[in-house]
C-alpha cells in the first residue's frame, strides 16, 4: 500500500511538494518511517531525522506504529502565534 | 454552566472588537485580549511581512486541546476565543488573538490568556515565513513536544 506523508514549511519547500509517498507492506514505527523517507530522499534525511511527526493529527514518537492507512505528517517545530 | 468557545483558523483579518462581543455574556465584567502582531523591526533586523501556513485539520484539533487544558486550569473563565490567522500579513496586523472573558479580572483572566498564547505557540501546527528586504526564511520554533503534549 502507498502511504501519503504530508510535509509543511521548510520540509515542503525542500521537498518541492506538499506530499511524499512511501510503499508499505504493513505497519512500521515512526523511527522506521523517518529512516525510510531518508533513504528515498537522502538530501532531506537530516531534516526528517529531527522533524516532528503526527499520526492521525496527534504527535507521534519513535516507538509508535504507523499503518499504511494513517494520516501522517512531518513538520518542523511550530512557529505560529 | 454554559460557556462560549470560539476556535478558528482564518484567512480574514482578525476583528478584536467582534471577538470580544462574541465571547462576553451579561455575567462577564472582565475581558482580557491578547493579540500578536507582525513586528517589523527586531533590533537592526527588518521584517517586511509574514506568511503563515497551517496543517489545518490538526491545528483545529490542537486549538481544541489548548482550550480544554485552559478550562481545566481556569474554571472561572467563561468566554474563550483562540483565533489564528493564516496567509500573508503586513507589519502591525494582528496575526493571532486570545480572548478570555470572566466575571472579574481576578478570576484567572490574565493568566488564562497567557496560558492560551503560550500553549498555542507550542503545539498548534502553524508556521510563519518571514519575508525581509533581502529574501525569506521559514521560522522554526524551539519546542519539541513530548507524549505529555498529546490530547488527553
Amino acid at each position: 500500500m502507498t502511504l501519503t506523508v504530508q510535509v509543511f514549511a521548510t520540509l515542503k519547500e525542500r521537498a518541492g511538494a506538499p506530499t511524499l509517498s512511501l510503499e508499505l507492506a504493513g505497519p512500521i514505527t515512526v523511527r522506521e518511517l523517518r529512516a525510510r523517507l531518508g533513504e528515498q530522499h537522502p538530501e532531506l534525511a537530516e531534516l526528517f531525522a529531527r522533524a516532528l511527526v503526527a499520526v492521525n493529527r496527534e504527535f507521534a514518537f519513535d516507538h509508535e506504529a504507523v499503518q499504511p492507512t494513517d494520516e501522517v505528517a512531518l513538520f518542523p517545530p511550530v512557529s505560529g502565534g | 454552566m454554559d460557556t462560549i468557545t470560539i476556535l478558528r483558523l482564518t484567512r480574514d483579518p482578525i476583528d478584536l472588537n467582534a471577538l470580544q462581543r462574541a465571547v462576553t455574556t451579561p455575567r462577564d465584567g472582565a475581558v482580557v485580549i491578547f493579540t500578536g502582531t507582525v513586528r517589523g523591526q527586531t533590533g537592526a533586523h527588518q521584517t517586511s511581512w509574514l506568511a503563515y501556513e497551517a496543517y489545518e485539520a490538526m491545528a483545529l484539533e490542537k486549538l481544541r486541546q489548548v482550550a480544554e487544558e485552559l478550562r481545566a486550569r481556569f474554571p472561572l473563565v467563561h468566554g474563550l476565543a483562540l483565533v489564528q490567522r493564516i496567509g500573508e500579513m503586513e507589519v502591525g496586523e494582528p496575526t493571532v488573538a486570545v480572548v478570555v472573558a470572566a466575571a472579574h479580572r481576578g478570576d484567572g483572566a490574565f493568566e488564562a490568556a497567557r496560558y492560551g498564547i503560550d500553549r498555542l505557540k507550542q503545539i498548534v501546527p502553524v508556521w510563519k515565513r518571514e519575508v525581509r528586504p533581502d529574501g525569506s526564511t521559514w521560522v522554526e520554533g524551539d519546542y519539541f513536544p513530548t507524549p505529555h503534549d498529546k490530547a488527553r
